[in-house]
């Protein structure tokens, strides 16, 4: 089957995927002052802020978590979101030279974008782990579960990184859509707030897996309140669903790159 | 059944001219208009041509096709074809084994990261792997010939540096099928030579190999040539008759497109001429010939001095001239006397004109006798080719103008006299 065989030859670059993410890694922090310090920053800096801004404004239900540590255990794995959806935008307009100049299978390029992400967010989970022991807060055994929440949310993230590197090839403006959507999803999101599981606003977990995925996340690692497991369940199959729908439509406009790149 | 190495079969590929919606705005705007528009006989929609019309070729392993065409002929869309950038709208196209293509040397070369990063980073876009490329960094240094430069940033490099690295990189690939565009045409002359010596070397070993050039002896190393022009094939042959056909149909056209030569100051253009005083564009070594330089200076030239230079298109024998050229003509003094101005010609004559075989081009100048600079000058002002005698027997460049005679000592040790 062809879907098979193009698999294969994607397996066959996972090599290029990882040198071209080390080369995304390496370009941004061998001239920058703070270096690796950069993917700490900005989850840091914001998790400042919204303590600072809520604190005053509003008490939040963490279920006796800490704020900054509630914040920054949702503001750690969304930063790895945002940053696969807007390195993933970029990543075949970045590098039109070797979108029409060279041939290799087209899904290396939002796929080093993720992994480049992953990076990112490796380093800046250090901060957590010293917020946690600031606090004192011991994960349960449950937090062995922490790679298969991680796993789905990098499922969810590579299907849409090549959803928008492929949109954003074809229609240029896609990126700045992309500016705009990122911003209302955080809010939409239990990012840092909860957000009400029932009521008006509950049905809108079920269609944005990444509330699910960021209170399981503090489920397991802080001993927030367990997940609502029927968004859960429908976050499981989006973001099984969306990597292979991605992947499909992918196969089909990629014929074209190389004409409009 | 064996099949060959790279084959293109019926091939057609349409392209834009611009595109058409690179915006989402566009397109929600344009969506009734292509909703309804269906594209025309000949399968076209607006803003779309065929790039190449019913191409087919096949080629065996140890092969060399070299394309030949003008601008916008087709012909790095071929290449890309082959390295599966573009895909054919019809036909189909197929290459065996690893297929590497020099189209862009260095892309994906990152400028911030120093030289031995971008050795790894693209050598595995060009296919390699990691453990691969560690094995051969030594040898690619070394034909790069630049191993004091490696921990420099890319973006510090001079363009023909640039070049080195990457060839010498693409260099140790090991393709199956090799895809060159007129990428090497950057570097100097013996680096130059160096990646052409690579080529056929790869070439005898039994990689296929597509080369486009406008460099003629480049072409002329194929084993086969195809003529392109607006997307066709016009014919593909031993290289010899097909370059023939091309210069003529350029020189043609050249002439047409000429603009009359009231109109343009300076050296208007160079003509060679036979014993008959008709211009020619080829010739066999050894033949009289006149060079006449046209000219219209507004302002007066004293005692001009003229200088043609002969520059060979095979970029060795670039190689020890500042300049570059083969072989100068200069008038020195002898126009000394004399004043240019207005409309006019420089005549010189060549009793014998002894020059290796191959492709010329003739860059002329005029100085005022004290002058330093040029008063005028015209590159590429005149082509023309030296071709082997049809009657030769030989394969050398040149050959000379020779009598041969035979002579025994009348006495014992005494040598012949002259």
């Amino acid at each position: 089957m062809k879907a098979a065989r193009d698999l294969r030859e994607l397996i066959g670059y996972r090599e290029l995927i990882g040198v071209l993410a080390r080369r995304e890694i390496r370009a941004r922090y061998r001239y920058s002052l703070l270096g690796a310090g950069w993917a700490v920053a900005l989850p840091v800096s914001l998790m400042l802020i919204f303590s600072v801004v809520f604190s005053r404004v509003a008490n939040f239900q963490t279920g006796g978590i800490p704020y900054p540590v509630f914040a920054y255990a949702g503001l750690l794995p969304w930063q790895l979101h945002a940053g696969i959806l807007t390195g993933g935008a970029r990543s075949l307009t970045d590098n039109t030279v070797l979108v029409t100049k060279v041939y290799f299978a087209r899904e290396v390029l939002p796929l080093s974008r993720v992994v480049a992400a992953l990076f990112d967010f490796l380093i800046a989970s250090v901060v957590l782990a010293g917020l946690m022991v600031w606090y004192g807060i011991t994960p349960g055994p449950g937090a062995a579960l922490l790679p298969l929440v991680l796993l789905m949310q990098l499922s969810f993230g590579v299907g849409l990184a090549m959803f928008i590197a492929g949109a954003n090839l074809l229609y240029r403006d896609v990126q700045y859509v992309l500016q705009v959507g990122i911003t209302v999803w955080m809010f939409a999101s239990s990012v840092v707030y909860p957000l009400p599981r029932q009521g008006a606003l509950g049905w809108i977990g079920y269609f944005n897996p990444i509330t699910p995925i960021l209170d399981t996340y503090r489920a397991l690692l802080l001993g927030a309140p367990a997940p609502h497991m029927g968004q859960l369940a429908a976050a499981v199959a989006i973001s099984a669903a969306t990597p292979i729908a991605a992947w499909l439509w992918f196969r089909r406009v990629e014929r074209r790159f190389g004409e409009l790149a | 059944m064996n099949s060959p190495r790279v084959e293109l079969k019926d091939v057609w590929k349409r392209l834009q001219r611009r595109t058409e919606v690179t915006t989402l705005a566009e397109l929600l705007y344009g969506l009734p208009r292509r909703l309804f528009q269906r594209p025309d006989e000949d399968g076209l929609r607006p803003h779309q041509f065929w790039a190449l019309r019913n191409i087919s070729f096949a080629l065996e392993p140890g092969e060399t096709l070299g394309i030949i065409g003008p601008n916008g002929a087709g012909k790095s869309s071929i290449l890309k074809l082959l390295f599966r950038i573009f895909r054919p709208d019809r036909g189909s196209v197929r290459a065996q084994g690893r297929v590497t293509g020099l189209i862009e040397l260095g892309a994906g070369f990152h400028p911030m990261l120093p030289a031995r990063d971008n050795v790894f980073i693209y050598g595995s876009i060009l296919g390699m792997s990691q453990r691969e490329i560690r094995a051969k960094f030594d040898s690619i240094v070394e034909f790069a010939e630049l191993p004091e430069f490696m921990d420099m940033p890319v973006k510090n490099y001079s363009s023909g540096m640039h070049a080195r690295l990457s060839f010498a990189i693409a260099a140790h690939a090991d393709p199956d099928v090799l895809l060159v565009d007129e990428v090497l045409a950057v570097g100097d002359a013996s680096f130059q030579a160096r990646c052409h010596d690579w080529i056929e070397r790869r070439r005898k070993q039994g990689c296929s190999i597509v080369i486009v050039s406008h460099q003629m002896h480049v072409i002329q190393s194929a084993t086969r040539c195809m003529y392109l022009n607006r997307g066709e094939s016009l014919v593909i042959d031993a290289p010899r008759p097909v370059i023939d056909r091309y210069l003529r149909d350029q020189a043609e056209r050249l002439q047409d497109s000429e603009a009359p030569a009231s109109d343009r100051t300076g050296i208007t253009h160079v003509e060679m001429l036979d014993e008959r005083g008709e211009p020619i564009h080829e010739l066999t070594a050894g033949t009289p010939v006149t060079l006449r330089v046209h000219w219209n200076f507004a302002e007066p030239v004293s005692g001009p001095v003229v200088t043609l230079d002969l520059l060979h298109d095979d970029p060795r024998y670039l190689i020890s001239t500042p300049g570059g050229n083969l072989a100068q003509l200069s008038s020195g003094d002898a126009l000394a006397g004399e004043t240019a101005v207005g409309n006019g010609v420089f005549d010189v004559k060549i009793a014998s004109l002894q020059l290796p075989i191959g492709q010329y081009r003739v860059n002329a100048a005029v100085k005022a006798h004290d002058a330093f600079i040029a008063a005028e000058r015209c590159e590429d002002a005149l082509r023309f080719e030296v071709r082997r005698p049809p009657d030769s027997a030989s394969h050398a460049l040149l050959e000379l103008p020779q009598r041969w005679s035979i002579a025994q000592p009348t006495e014992a040790g005494a040598p012949p006299k002259p």
